[in-house]
């Protein structure tokens, strides 16, 4: 089948030895280079840093394209605290996470459900497993920008007291090595992890309640208990947040900063400035692309995502790792995104490159320009994910991600823009 | 040597204490009710699907719950699952959707470089590709030696 890409002058069909079915377009001219882009200076009142590093010492392999930074953890309202560093920035979930082991001086209260008190915990899934552990209580404190959100319910992945339920599946996530990170900041476009999904139903492999550490079972969470977005608990600067990360060069580097920067529309370094709102539907927490002959994908931009997960069957993937591709030399692609709803439009150009090669040039690299994989989306399930721009597309833009429900720069979320 | 294997598979998940036998992948359709209960779900199957380009018959049957997770069971005419899709707001149970597989796809799993978002495992006996995040998560897999003659793989969603 001869595949067309939108938005591009020519066609022309890829010869690949060992690709029939030629895809169009895949040869096309190279992205422009994004606008020009301001990094908030990180400090007070609301910008944090963070870098594109390797992550924790006990990493199997070098983290490549995750973003880190360092967090306070206390006891709340009590100034027993503890310096946590290599925490993931995820702009593609909500709620903090962190791994028990590294809770090595302070102990955290339990998070009881109300009515009832039993201890709440959770199974959080990933595509490549779960990470189980009880639910606590902590005061988080962002110690270059000073945010604090108080009080809030935080996951203790891998407390080796409580078991894993035999429905929280897959490979276990309850270390650090395991899990690529000390834990996560999730600051996405919702107001808790779950939602009303979870309220409303015992969704099994999700949420359970505790009578005693090895008896979990499934249950339902009022949204008002469950993990929620950290940013929206600020006593400002809290209807969403902006990940900056500087443009790399294409030939990959190590230890890369960048800001985090929090509200949007509220301070002067925080304006939308000439950004594209793309809206993000309430229910799904997707936006729509357009893309390699198909229409209406459903869409993210997420910086927990290491790479560009899109479907082109026209680009190999790798000899050894069916999860990236190794196209001969850099393919340059392009989609056009929608706002959700009939939002605005606007053209996404990005360039994929072979993964081995870029890895094999520079092994130490952490923040790896064009990554990119298979999706393989199925079109029978139409609620999944179908076109993923991860940490490459942030580099050298400032994504901006929009809370729902709340207004920013005069918009009201959930939305991304850059 | 495929059917030792599969039957080698079988007898390492009854060997596991305390689970009840139940399989997905590489069961029958008497292990399709038995999901259904697991799951709380209802069980809707589809009219028999004949493969239109290579004539290859086989049944879809979809397991629905009222919490949104969806389940699909591709079994040949012989009644055997060679393949599962699944969506919903977090991962199914695994252990149950994937069978007698489970434990090739969590040591795949730990082999791998770590992905939270986004899984693509292949290997000669059994594929997995799983992708999401807490919300909308979904995949499917299949063992490549129970497929019917001339199945193509994209019928699989």
């Amino acid at each position: 089948m001869r595949k067309f890409l939108l938005a591009l002058s020519f066609v022309a069909p890829l010869v690949l030895g060992a690709c029939g079915g030629g895809g169009g377009g895949s040869i096309g001219p190279p992205p422009p280079p994004p606008p020009v882009q301001v990094i908030a200076t990180p400090g007070p009142p609301n910008v944090e840093s963070f870098t594109l590093g390797p992550g924790p010492a006990e990493l199997v392999q070098p983290a490549v394209n995750t973003a880190y930074l360092s967090i306070q953890v206390c006891v709340p309202g009590t100034t027993q605290c503890q310096t946590i560093d290599n925490i993931e920035v995820d702009s593609g979930s909500s709620g903090l996470r962190l791994l028990s082991s590294t809770l090595t001086q302070i102990t955290l209260p339990g998070a009881f459900q109300q009515p009832g008190g039993l201890q709440l915990a959770e199974c959080l899934p990933f595509a490549d497993g779960s990470s189980f552990g009880p639910l606590a209580k902590a005061d988080l404190k962002l110690p270059v920008s000073g945010k604090e959100a108080l009080n809030i319910t935080v996951q203790v992945i891998g407390d080796p007291t409580y078991a894993v339920p035999s429905d929280c599946t897959g490979k276990m996530e309850n270390t650090v090595a395991a899990f690529g990170a000390n834990g996560v900041l999730g600051v996405g476009p919702f107001l808790q992890d779950c939602g009303l999904g979870c309220e409303q139903n015992v969704i099994p492999g999700t949420y359970y309640t505790c009578p005693t550490p090895t008896t979990c079972a499934d249950a339902s969470v009022v949204t008002a208990q469950q993990l929620w977005n950290p940013v929206n608990v600020f006593a400002s600067d809290n209807n969403g947040s902006i990940v900056e990360v500087p443009s790399v060069a294409s030939a990959g580097a190590s230890n890369v900063s960048g800001s985090l920067v929090f509200g949007i529309g509220t301070q002067t370094n925080n304006s939308l400035g000439s950004a594209t709102v793309l809206a993000i539907d309430d229910n799904t927490g997707f936006f729509s692309a357009d893309f390699n002959g198909t229409i209406g994908l459903n869409a993210a931009l997420d910086s927990g995502s290491n790479a560009y997960f899109v479907d082109d069957s026209s680009i190999m993937t790798c000899p050894t790792n069916a999860n990236f591709y190794c196209p001969p030399s850099t393919v340059n692609l392009s989609a056009t995104l929608h706002g959700a709803g009939g939002g605005n439009t606007v053209t996404a150009s990005f360039s994929i490159v072979n993964a081995d090669d870029a890895f094999n040039a520079n092994q130490s690299a952490t923040a790896v320009p064009g990554l990119g994989g298979p999706l393989n989306a199925l079109p029978g399930m139409s609620v999944l994910i179908q076109f993923d721009l991860g940490m490459p597309y942030f580099f050298g833009r400032n994504v901006y991600t929009a809370i729902e429900n709340q207004t920013a720069s005069g918009v009201l979320g959930p939305y991304v823009a850059y | 040597m495929r059917l030792i294997k599969y039957l080698v598979l079988s007898a390492a998940l009854a060997a596991l204490p305390a689970l009840p036998v139940l399989a997905s992948l590489g069961g029958d359709l008497s292990s399709v009710q038995a999901d259904r209960a697991h799951m709380k779900g209802a069980l809707r199957v589809s009219a028999a699907a004949t493969s239109a380009s290579t004539g290859a018959a086989f049944t879809v049957h979809e397991i629905s719950t009222a919490y949104g997770m969806t389940v699909r069971e591709y079994a040949r005419s012989d009644g055997k699952v060679f393949a599962v899709t699944w969506a919903g707001p977090a991962n199914p149970d695994l252990r149950q959707v994937l069978g007698s597989y489970y434990e090739q796809f969590v040591q795949a799993a730990e082999a791998a470089p770590p992905n939270h978002r986004h899984l693509v495992i292949r290997q000669s006996g059994l594929v997995v590709e799983n992708h999401g995040r807490l919300r909308a998560m979904g995949g499917r897999a299949w063992a490549p030696a129970l497929l019917p003659a001339n199945f193509a793989t994209d019928q699989i969603k």
